[in-house]
């Protein structure tokens, strides 16, 4: 797959403290990546670095396999965290307006437009002024801003916050079909379900350090799948197995945390000896308990 | 990139174009202006009426019909001068009572004794200021002493008026060489309608400008628009788009005013067309550079005062900081018009932000050299661009910073990025 993003060893500090470090990471095309990490851990300073709004003290941003220019600005479409419209503009003049100054032409801009209204479901909004719109819809205005000029590099940072589930699913289900069409898609977020969802690759940045990289699957199967789950008729008798650290147990269902390399086939053979088992489930780790075992207590969030 | 910076700029215009506060002004301005123009001129008449009675007072006869003549004849003379000779206590007393009563506006007591060189004039009038009323006092009394004096001295009264006429002082410039006739009074009219309009517009525009720029801060679009377009297509973008806002209202206040003048109604008043005020067209070509050169350069200076503040109160109190330049070139304009050609005045008018003003003070009085001319006109236009560079550069660093300051090596790292 074609590398469109890269970051080798890049540094931002402002002032004393130190935002970014030595941070290394890979984007391809037709791929979702997602940039994960507490508040204040250096996403938005990663980001802005990819986009050219602030300089990386040290290290080297590539995009599309070229030393990062303004001119590759072009084919990335950039949805800040912090966003903002004018106020007083009428929507449709807004998105000509955000789609000129990414290069299209007045009435190619205004037609792209008209069709991602539509699609976002926000036709009947076109021509209000944008401060009479919510908070809501001004965040679609925004998505389709960033989209319109069909990028072939979408980042959005932190592009669930604000959003209700139904918006939320909308940008979702766009999110993916546009990486079908081969885009790549970089996110930044603190929501770990949405990641765990979406993503094909994940940094885990902490203290502006990457802490955990990689593609989803492969992150994951570094985590031991230390959780059972088990749901039986009959005696408990088998909980008080060697391979189980702890255990909550309701009325016939168990939630069961293994010693570190326990043999989880073992228990299910004990337990389907003493009792009936109606599920036996090994649970991998989810993305969440990942992220704070990881981050631990040091998460300032 | 000059595409960037036409559609920011067409955004701006269009934007402001279409408010209502510009439809507002638009119309307002000029209604206001009439409006002032009405009341200053009641007011003035009402000024000019000055004291409407009053009475003479003094123990030479003479003297005191003398004085009564100078004030009769003077621009704003009283309706009725009453004399009393030989004042007793009584009488001074009674007119005490009249100026309180305001039956007189006041009185002018003479004190003319026997050894004294100069008699001693006094006003006593019901207002504590009212110095219309005393310089013309002074010369009337001047005047009645001299003509007391010559007529004591056995010239008659034909001789006196024709060595009391007034003398009119006409005024001549020299240009290119000839002494022309020049009316100072005119010529200066140009100056001080520059200062009115350059005064007001960067009153208004400028702050304009420093606002819209705050507003983009905390509104926060400049992140979208920076992954794209450069900070300085943003702020050349702001400036002409803002600038030719201001232009575009300016544009239709000077047509009603040419079409005012032009018109029957301005006939009435003794003004026949543009030429009337007294404008040569050299000078129309260098009022238009200066107001063009000073209003994009203050715009600029405001355009970097908006980025480096935080937020709209702080706009306000730093808005004195731009006008000073502008209220020192009116300050040193009397002495620009009295010594043209002197160093102060020829360094203040090289100097960008005084140049508008003090330059143009030069060109009315004596037609500076050529070379500082251009020299001038190359600075303010050099200013306004390394303005906007400058702007640029304070909005991209102040704008990511989030309240922290820019360290001077971060600054120059901007530099050297586009």
């Amino acid at each position: 797959m074609e590398v469109l993003v890269e970051l080798e060893r890049v540094s931002k500090s402002y002032e004393e403290k130190a935002a970014v470090r030595d941070l290394t990471l890979k984007i391809e095309a037709g791929s979702m990546f997602g940039l994960l990490g507490p508040n204040g851990a250096g996403k938005t300073s990663t980001i802005r670095m990819i986009v050219g709004i602030t300089l990386p003290d040290a290290g080297k941003v590539t995009l599309f396999n070229k030393p990062w220019a303004s001119a590759s600005l072009a084919r990335v479409g950039y949805l800040p965290e912090e966003r903002g419209l004018y106020k007083k503009m009428k929507v449709i003049d807004q998105l000509v307006f955000l789609g000129e100054l990414r290069g299209l032409g007045a009435a190619e801009a205004g037609r792209r437009a008209k069709t991602w209204c539509e699609r976002m479901q926000m036709a009947d909004s076109m021509d209000k002024r944008t401060e009479e719109l919510s908070k809501g819809m001004q965040q679609k205005i925004q998505f389709i801003a960033t989209l319109l000029h069909d990028p072939e590099l979408i980042i959005m940072d932190e592009p669930f916050s604000g959003l209700d589930p139904v918006n939320a699913l909308l940008l979702q289900d766009t999110l993916l079909e546009l990486k079908k069409q081969g885009n790549a898609i970089l996110f930044s977020t603190h929501r770990m379900d949405q990641v765990e969802k979406l993503c094909d690759s994940i940094c885990l940045i902490n203290r502006g350090e990457a802490v955990l990289a990689g593609g989803m699957r492969e992150v994951k199967s570094r985590y031991e799948r230390n959780r059972v789950i088990v749901q039986y008729e009959g005696p408990d008798g088998f909980l008080q197995h060697p391979a189980i650290a702890e255990y909550k147990s309701y009325a016939g269902h168990a939630e069961i945390r293994l010693k570190p390399h326990a043999d989880a086939q073992d228990l299910l053979r004990q337990a389907a000896a003493t009792t009936t088992i109606t599920k036996f489930e090994l649970v991998e780790p989810s993305l969440e308990e990942i992220f704070i075992e990881t981050v631990g207590g040091h998460a300032d969030a | 990139m000059l595409r960037n910076t036409l559609l920011i700029a067409k955004r701006e215009y269009l934007e402001r174009i279409r408010s209502k506060v510009f439809r507002i002004t638009t119309v307002l301005v000029p209604v206001g202006m009439a409006g002032v123009a009405i009341l200053g001129g009641i007011g003035g008449k009402k000024m000019e009426a000055g004291v409407q009675n009053l009475a003479v007072v003094s123990n030479n006869a003479e003297l005191a019909q003398q004085v009564k003549a100078a004030l009769g004849n003077g621009e704003h003379a009283p309706k009725s001068i009453e004399v009393v000779t030989q004042p007793t206590d009584a009488d001074i007393a009674h007119l005490n009572q009249q100026v309180s009563d305001h039956d007189i506006g006041g009185y002018l007591k003479i004190d003319d004794e026997a050894g004294q060189t100069t008699p001693v004039a006094t006003w006593v009038s019901g207002s504590s200021t009212d110095f219309i009323g005393k310089s013309q006092m002074e010369s009337a009394v001047t005047d009645g002493l001299v003509r007391e004096q010559l007529l004591q001295r056995g010239m008659t009264d034909g001789q006196v008026k024709t060595l009391m006429k007034d003398v009119k002082l006409n005024t001549q410039q020299v240009k290119n060489g000839k002494a022309v006739t020049s009316d100072a009074e005119r010529s200066f009219a140009g100056a001080y309608v520059l200062i009115l309009v350059l005064y007001g517009s960067v009153l208004i525009y400028g702050i304009n400008i420093a606002r819209s720029v705050v507003e983009e801060k905390t509104s926060r679009v400049f992140e979208v628009l920076l992954s794209t377009a450069s900070s300085d297509d943003l702020m050349l973008g702001k400036l002409l788009g803002v600038g030719a806002t201001g232009l575009t209202q300016m544009g239709i206040w000077a047509a009603l005013m040419v079409g005012y003048a032009g018109s029957a109604l301005a006939a009435t008043q003794g003004i026949h067309g543009m030429n009337s005020l007294g404008i040569t067209k050299i000078e129309l070509a260098f009022f238009a550079i200066f107001f063009l050169g000073g209003f994009f350069l203050y715009s600029a200076m405001a355009a970097a005062l908006g980025s480096s503040v935080s937020g709209e109160q702080e706009v306000q109190q730093f808005s004195f900081i731009l006008i000073s330049p502008l209220v020192v070139s009116v300050v040193m304009m009397m002495y620009v018009m009295q010594n043209p050609s002197s160093p102060t005045s020829v360094i203040l008018s090289l100097l960008p932000p005084f140049t508008p003003i003090i330059m143009y003070m030069r060109i009315c009085a004596q037609t500076p050299p050529a070379w500082q001319l251009a020299l001038s006109v190359v600075l303010l236009l050099g200013s306004v661009l390394a303005m906007v560079w400058l702007a640029a550069r304070i909005y991209r660093v102040g704008v990511l910073m989030y309240g922290k300051r820019a360290t001077l090596p971060e600054m120059l790292r901007w530099l050297r990025y586009s």
